[in-house]
């Protein structure tokens, strides 16, 4: 049984005017169990000035199940994967407890992009970069947030698919759901059509 | 302390013996009031502190888990060893599914004592 009271109670502490740094929304309105979150990344990090939104999906057993997250903006870390957005954390899995929230779990993911556990990877090719050559590892972190989650890089996306005649609301929608690359952008708006 | 409190409040007697000395006819007589009837009204908690909620429903101790029809009897609310307290529905189904931890401290679950 899921606590829909729950769920609402949740979303009103994370509006994005909660000041946290943390925020989550629902993508549709009447459907409280598909949420899109939001976080950036901590300053004096390779993640700095960036915007992550991540998938949240609220499973039926929820607040005893974890809610279900994964990444859509793209992002170089030892827990993420690279190519799914797959998290490896462990309050999301086994440590998951109800007392947990959809606020405390992004600020958790928030935390992990501070200190990465490169012993208990997502990703085996960022781990060992991570490990073996700390310099190249930051560098490609910050190339993939400078690529990937910038908001000013991103806005101009939206700009530049606007340009190509699509509604702003319709093409901010389709840029989160690709992880905010263009082409792909493209085909999925060209393919609704 | 309470000699000053009595020297400020000195000019309030001297000021309001007039009235009382006009009103002393009317002050004798007996008031007569008949209750008809009465509201009353009681308050209860299960002893946890003021707006506190449930760690697991996010509700208030005083009303109903989700699935639970009416608060108080119906709805309990349990503590565990390690002081935390739960709606019973809510820490019941939380065990149910295998884990033996208290959700906020994650403590090994036991019921305290007296729940």
């Amino acid at each position: 049984m899921t606590s829909k009271t729950r769920i609402i109670k949740e979303l009103k502490e994370c509006s994005p005017t909660n000041g946290s740094g943390v925020h989550a929304e629902p993508n549709n309105s009447s459907d409280v169990f598909n949420l899109t979150g939001v976080i950036t990344g901590g300053t004096e990090t390779p993640y700095e000035g960036g915007v992550w939104y991540i998938e949240i999906k609220i499973p039926e057993g929820y607040p005893f199940e974890p809610p279900k997250m994964r990444f859509i903006t793209k992002i170089w870390h030892p827990n993420i994967s690279s190519v799914t957005g797959a998290i490896c954390l462990d309050i999301l899995k086994d440590q998951w407890s109800p007392a947990l929230t959809i606020k405390t779990a992004l600020l958790s993911l928030q935390a992990l992009l501070c200190a990465a556990e490169p012993d208990d990877p997502q990703d085996a090719v960022v781990a060992k970069m991570y490990k073996e050559d700390p310099d190249l590892f930051a560098k490609t972190a910050k190339e993939w947030t400078a690529k990937h989650a910038d908001p000013n890089v991103n806005e101009g996306k939206i700009r530049n698919l606007m340009e190509m005649g699509f509604e702003r609301e319709a093409v901010e929608k389709v840029l989160k759901e690709v992880g905010w690359e263009e082409d792909k952008a493209v085909e999925k708006l060209l393919g609704g059509m | 302390m309470p000699t000053t409190k009595r020297d400020r409040g000195s000019p309030v007697p001297t000021s309001s013996t007039k009235p009382t000395s006009d009103s002393s006819s009317s002050t004798k007589k007996p008031l007569k009031v008949k209750v008809k009837s009465f509201h009353g009204i009681a308050r209860w908690s299960w002893g946890t502190p003021a707006d506190d909620v449930c760690g697991i429903c996010q509700s208030p101790f005083e009303g109903c888990a989700p699935g639970v029809k009416f608060p108080g009897d119906d709805c309990p609310v349990v503590w565990g060893a390690c002081k935390h307290a739960y709606h019973l529905a809510c820490i019941s189904q939380w065990l149910a599914g295998g884990k033996n931890s208290c959700p906020i401290c994650r403590a090994d679950w036991n019921f305290a004592d007296d729940s």
